[in-house]
């Protein structure tokens, strides 16, 4: 039996069921049990139960002894049937019924009619009925459409997003700590379907960026499985990145550096989307570096991330990567690793962080290395953990306003090809009042990518900061 | 002349009963069955995913009593002492009200989403009776 705090309760019960043991017996106490002093522990184990208000113990006993219903030893296979169409209805109706259910983020969304998917599908070259990936839950193509629709996403964004949910990769996570994801786009489809990479990628400034994003956090919503709480998401604050997610595409042109799918083994003309893990923190730049040359900065800011398993992803805009490049730094590569070099913490500060001592400390009370080594070192004693965390990454986006860089505390997790999922057309890069860049519809074709213009050499210098709100 | 003008009040009443019968007609709300079927009603598609099929698991047998037994308390990990402090508390409730029950308290190896699955055969061959885990959070 198990025993857990009362906050969970509702959790608990989609849980268990999930794992095959719907009348699994627990025992809960008061919310929360962590941090909580001798004291007061003390007097959850003495009192009751707060979701039944009897005596916690006497439940504990009860759970271990009593005997099992013939329902608690049911063995056998539980499934889900899904309908493909809901009841029709009126349209308020049924936006009702889709923010009741969760289904969307709160926002207006565009109903999924069987017409608007016919057209989301025919953005791609694959069978609605295909099954493209599976989170908690598996989904086919014609239930991403659903939520592409729903995202209010035009068809020629659909290959990017079929990418993304064939990556499994969520936005969102399960974790009580509100974490958000990040993805990439690179290659010739950038500028076919027109994503921002310039002044305010990152922002709501772009149909293709914010629609992409939101589609991303549908698909793992109601395709993945990652129903709000207290179904299946716990986070505790929430994550106003959730909205749309952080999806831009790199500013390839303009970037010091080779493109960031090319130096994951792709071609420059394959158009990919990469996928970067959940994570909790970003940390701003100041942009207007003028005491130390930014890796400096950047290994100040850097120090403020959980050492646990570090792991970041630099967001540069191309006059702050410039400037890096010129500060020695050829590639990204070697900024990593200066920055796994010297990014040190004292022995006393890295055990005394709480997500050390909750990720770290068995194993290192285990023998496992470098951890075991580091607990028996002296408190004043420099260590590297960077050199064991999970990479440092750097893409570059933005405009050149400012010699700006973001961190995110967000892993690398895979690159997967868009061109996969690309239609039976060829395209051409989108036009200012052109809707759909595919032309040419010829069954089997291969699509045709236009070259991209080479970077500059050395871009221009930045300009001086002035005394208005751009400046920083 | 008085038929005549009888007739003429008649059809004055008539006209004003049809009037105010038309007007309550048009204003009263129609019931929702008959409001859903002059909307129009549009069909859209499920968004949601197919959930795995669930292997039911049945439960370890319980046992007829405690008094004897081998309990193991063991710690998931998160929040780390309280978990242990609060497992300590349920030792020390056994070891007073039934001393018969020998309590050993565990910690999970890893973090706390990790399987441990050397320590559940450590207590299999120790001869536990049974475990209670607990989740601090």
């Amino acid at each position: 039996m198990s025993i857990h705090t009362e906050k969970f309760a509702e959790y608990l019960k989609y849980d268990v069921a999930r794992e095959g043991q719907p009348l699994q017996r627990m025992v809960f106490v008061p919310h929360p049990l962590a941090g909580e002093p001798s004291t007061v522990l003390k007097q959850y184990v003495n009192g009751k139960d707060p979701t039944t208000g009897k005596p916690v113990m006497q439940e504990i006993i009860d759970a271990l002894t009593k005997p099992l219903s013939v329902v608690e030893t049911k063995t056998g296979i539980s499934e889900t049937k899904r309908v493909r169409l809901l009841e029709p209805d009126t349209e308020d109706n049924l936006r009702q019924l889709f923010n009741k259910n969760g289904w969307t983020d709160g926002l207006p969304i565009v109903l999924p009619t069987e017409d608007k998917v016919a057209e989301m599908l025919a953005g791609t070259n694959r069978s609605p009925d295909e099954v493209v990936g599976k989170m908690f839950w598996s989904y086919t193509v014609e239930q991403v459409a659903v939520n592409a629709v729903m995202a209010g996403a035009k068809p020629e964004y659909f290959p990017v997003i079929l990418a993304l949910a064939a990556s499994e990769t969520p936005p969102l996570s399960t974790s009580t700590s509100s974490m958000a994801g990040m993805a990439v786009v690179n290659g010739p489809i950038r500028k076919a379907i027109g994503m921002n990479y310039e002044v305010g990628a990152l922002g709501p400034y772009n149909e293709a960026n914010s629609t992409i994003g939101r589609a991303w956090g549908f698909i793992a919503r109601n395709c993945g499985g990652y129903q709000p709480w207290p179904e299946r998401y716990c986070g505790s604050v929430g994550n106003p990145l959730n909205f749309s997610n952080i999806v831009f595409a790199e500013n390839e042109e303009r970037s010091p550096w080779k493109p960031f799918h090319v130096r994951k083994g792709f071609k420059e003309d394959e158009s990919v989307v990469s996928l970067f893990g959940t994570g909790w923190s970003k940390i701003d730049c100041m942009g207007a570096i003028t005491y130390r040359p930014l890796h400096e900065e950047a290994l100040i800011l850097m120090k403020a991330f959980p050492p646990s398993t570090p792991k970041a992803t630099f967001v540069m805009d191309p006059t702050a990567a410039w400037k890096t490049y010129r500060e020695g730094f050829e590639t990204p590569e070697e900024l990593a690793e200066w920055l796994k070099e010297n990014i040190k913490w004292t022995v006393k500060d890295y055990w005394a962080t709480d997500y050390v001592r909750t990720f770290v400390m068995r194993d290192a009370q285990n023998g496992i290395e470098p951890y075991a080594t580091w607990l028996r070192l002296p408190e004043d004693e420099l260590i590297q953990p960077w050199l064991y965390g999970r990479g440092i990454e750097t893409v570059v986006v933005g405009g050149e306003t400012n010699a700006f860089c973001q961190v995110y505390d967000m892993p690398y997790v895979r690159s997967i090809s868009i061109d996969q999922f690309m239609p039976n057309k060829t395209y051409k890069p989108a036009e200012p009042g052109k809707d759909d860049p595919f032309i040419n519809p010829v069954p089997g074709a291969v699509p045709i990518k236009p070259s991209e213009p080479k970077p500059p050499s050395k871009p221009s210098e930045p300009e001086p900061p002035s005394d208005d709100d751009c400046s920083t | 002349m008085k038929r005549y003008l009888f007739t003429i009040s008649c059809l004055f009443v008539f006209l004003f009963v049809l009037l105010i019968s038309s007007i309550a007609l048009a204003t009263s709300p129609l019931p929702e069955h008959a409001q859903k079927e002059d909307a129009k009603l549009i069909t859209v598609l499920n968004p949601l995913g197919q959930p795995p099929p669930v292997e039911l698991i049945p439960m370890a047998p319980r046992l007829d009593t405690l008094e004897g037994k081998t309990v193991y308390l063991v710690d998931q990990g998160f929040g780390k002492p309280s978990g242990v402090l609060f497992l300590e508390h349920i030792q020390a409730w056994f070891a007073e009200n039934m001393p018969s029950v020998t309590t050993i308290i565990k910690e999970k190896s890893g973090s706390y989403g990790q399987d441990d699955p050397e320590l559940w055969q450590e207590i299999k061959n120790n001869g536990g009776d049974a475990v209670i885990v607990t989740y601090g959070h």
